[in-house]
């Protein structure tokens, strides 16, 4: 099993299963996922969304695309009455995981749980798309510009 | 209760909480936008637009015969203390309603008001002449008010609706957006943009390559066959940009500089010397000059190499594969060297403060080939084919609205006489995963 980050305080916890243990995938591979949900306390779950998300980072503002959503508020299908969920998809055959010098691009699963309190709690769990190698730079081959 | 939390961790497990007060903040600012905007143009439909409606819809014709002309003075105190009069011509009518005469001045068009009390004096040799008899249109209401003229002033409408309408629109789309996003995840306002989210004030998304979320679609890269390959690539010259950027600093700066030297000369035949204005003008004189001489340098460079063209024989490229790249150089003359090289770029654009600013960095280059002592004659253009491989996994061409990886051919010449030139040919690069089996691709037009 794959785990999410270290547990804070008192806050919930999912851990993640992906089908493939390394986490990587290959474009249009099937993704399937497992997860369970634990240390919720006395809070109360109003929905639980589930996402497969590629997002970008680095020195541009970041970018979201949501390739697979779903949003649960059964609540014969929620915490407490269930603390696992699953689900899968095909991924797509682009974007691929990049890890670039000012630009990067990760998958991810995501994992929000909405509280009746108001908050909501995200867990997130990073994937690779592809192999491709990390971009280096250049020397000497830097541009920047003020357009506004 | 729990207070709100503005500052929440990014990634990971987090909790979050900030997004509420935020869709308050959003929904409260472009509400009061098009709060203020459905005011105003409340103020104007209720003072412009209607009154002019019932004139033209309510107000009953009559005949009348005018008695007397005179000007019709308003003062308004505006700001306190400071006191704007204006003029209109007016005449007096005597017209008759439901059986009985009435006597009234009309009321002033609103084309004829005036500050000036010797043109509205002018004005009034416009207005019909004592004991004449005109039409009029009288409100059966009131029938004091009566006017010699009817009609709509668009271009008064425009101008009025205008700021209103900007204000309505900007703040209505706001307010929808921030209404449908409310107490929604990112995900979910990410798979929900409908129209609203389109209208938003910032960048859009660019079109994507059908079936590759991510990859920017090349039709407008094969839309021009080539004259030897399949594809002439469209040319990106940077160099072109800070041609023109030249060209309007220069163009501005000189403007300037005009303004000044024609004050300066005045107060010259005057027999007045502005130290202070001259020395000013000399250093922007320089400054004005360089520019010039930096813009003419720049075009004759940049006219004098002739154009570059590259064609490739398949389009979009893939990783892995091989492609026939034929680069042109036009003009005439000596080029010390002529290199092709293949390039990825990375561009990101950020906020910096209220700036929008752009960076970009080259991560990966490929020499090609360098041509040495190449000679241009303007009889037979300089052509030479040469192959590029892709590399097995070489990331695609990516396009998100803040963020790009890029593809492009770069032509960097070195003339014997005038400065080095570089000029850019983007290429798109699809996924791996779409191509077939590592096979040179290489398509030649049958008509070679």
């Amino acid at each position: 099993m794959t785990r999410g980050s270290d547990r804070v305080r008192s806050q919930p916890q999912v851990d993640v299963l992906f089908d493939h243990a390394d986490r990587r995938y290959q474009p249009r591979d099937h993704l399937a996922v497992r997860y369970e949900i634990s240390g919720l306390g006395q809070d109360q779950v109003r929905a639980v969304e589930h996402s497969v998300a590629w997002y970008t980072e680095g020195k541009g503002e970041e970018d979201l695309g949501v390739h697979h959503f779903q949003r649960i508020t059964d609540e014969a299908l929620i915490p407490p009455a269930t603390m696992v969920g699953s689900f899968a998809t095909d991924l797509p055959a682009s974007p691929l995981s990049y890890e670039g010098v000012i630009v990067k691009v990760r998958w991810c699963v995501r994992v929000r749980i909405f509280l009746a309190a108001g908050r909501d709690f995200v867990s997130e769990h990073v994937f690779d798309v592809g192999m491709i190698p990390p971009a280096q730079r250049l020397a000497g081959r830097t541009a920047a510009d003020a357009e506004a | 209760m729990r207070l709100p939390r503005f500052f929440e961790k990014k990634r990971g497990e987090r909790r979050t909480g900030s997004q509420v007060w935020a869709s308050v903040g959003e929904a409260a600012f472009y509400a009061t936008l098009l709060l203020a905007g459905l005011v105003f143009g409340g103020l104007l439909v209720s003072g412009v637009a209607v009154p002019e409606w019932r004139i033209n819809h309510d107000f009953l014709p009559a005949r009348g015969v005018v008695l007397g002309k005179g000007l019709q003075r308003r003062s308004v105190a505006d700001p306190p203390g400071v006191v704007h009069t204006t003029w209109a011509p007016i005449v007096r009518l005597r017209f008759p309603v439901e059986g009985a005469m009435r006597d009234v001045w009309s009321q002033p068009l609103t084309t004829a008001v005036t500050p000036d009390r010797e043109t509205a004096i002018a004005r009034l040799q416009s207005l019909p002449s004592i004991g004449a008899e005109t039409p009029c249109w009288y409100d059966p209401d009131a029938p004091e008010i009566v006017v010699l003229k009817r009609g709509y002033n668009w271009s008064m409408w425009l101008l009025t609706l205008l700021l209103p309408g900007a204000l309505v629109a900007f703040g209505g789309s706001g307010l929808l957006r921030a209404v449908r996003a409310w107490g929604k995840s990112e995900e979910h306002r990410a798979v929900a943009a409908g129209l609203p989210e389109k209208l938003a004030p910032m960048g859009q998304s660019p079109a994507e390559a059908p079936g590759f979320p991510g990859v920017p679609a090349c039709d407008n890269l094969v839309n021009s066959p080539g004259t030897i390959l399949s594809y002439r690539l469209p040319i990106e010259s940077p160099e072109s940009w800070a041609l023109l950027g030249f060209g309007l600093f220069a163009l501005v700066w000189n403007a300037v500089l005009v303004v000044l030297a024609v004050g300066a000369g005045l107060d010259l035949m005057g027999g007045r010397i502005d130290w202070l204005l001259f020395g000013l003008i000399v250093p922007f004189a320089m400054v004005g000059i360089g520019a010039v001489v930096l813009f003419i340098r720049g075009l004759v460079v940049a006219t004098s190499v002739g154009p570059t063209q590259v064609e490739v024989s398949d389009h979009p490229l893939h990783p892995g594969r091989a492609y026939e790249v034929l680069v042109a150089q036009g003009g005439s003359g000596m080029l010390r060297t002529l290199e092709l090289s293949f390039e990825v770029e990375e561009q990101a654009t950020f906020r910096q403060g209220t700036d929008t600013r752009t960076e970009r960095v080259v991560v990966w280059s490929q020499p090609i080939k360098q041509w040495r002592d190449v000679e241009l004659s303007p009889a037979s253009r300089f052509e030479a084919e040469t192959m590029v491989r892709l590399p097995d996994r070489a990331m695609h061409s990516f396009h998100s609205e803040h963020n790009v990886v890029s593809w492009r051919f770069v032509v960097r010449g070195e003339p014997d006489r005038w400065p080095p030139f570089c000029r850019v040919f983007p290429v798109v690069v699809f996924p791996a995963a779409s191509a077939s089996p590592a096979l040179p691709s290489v398509i030649r037009k049958a008509a070679r």
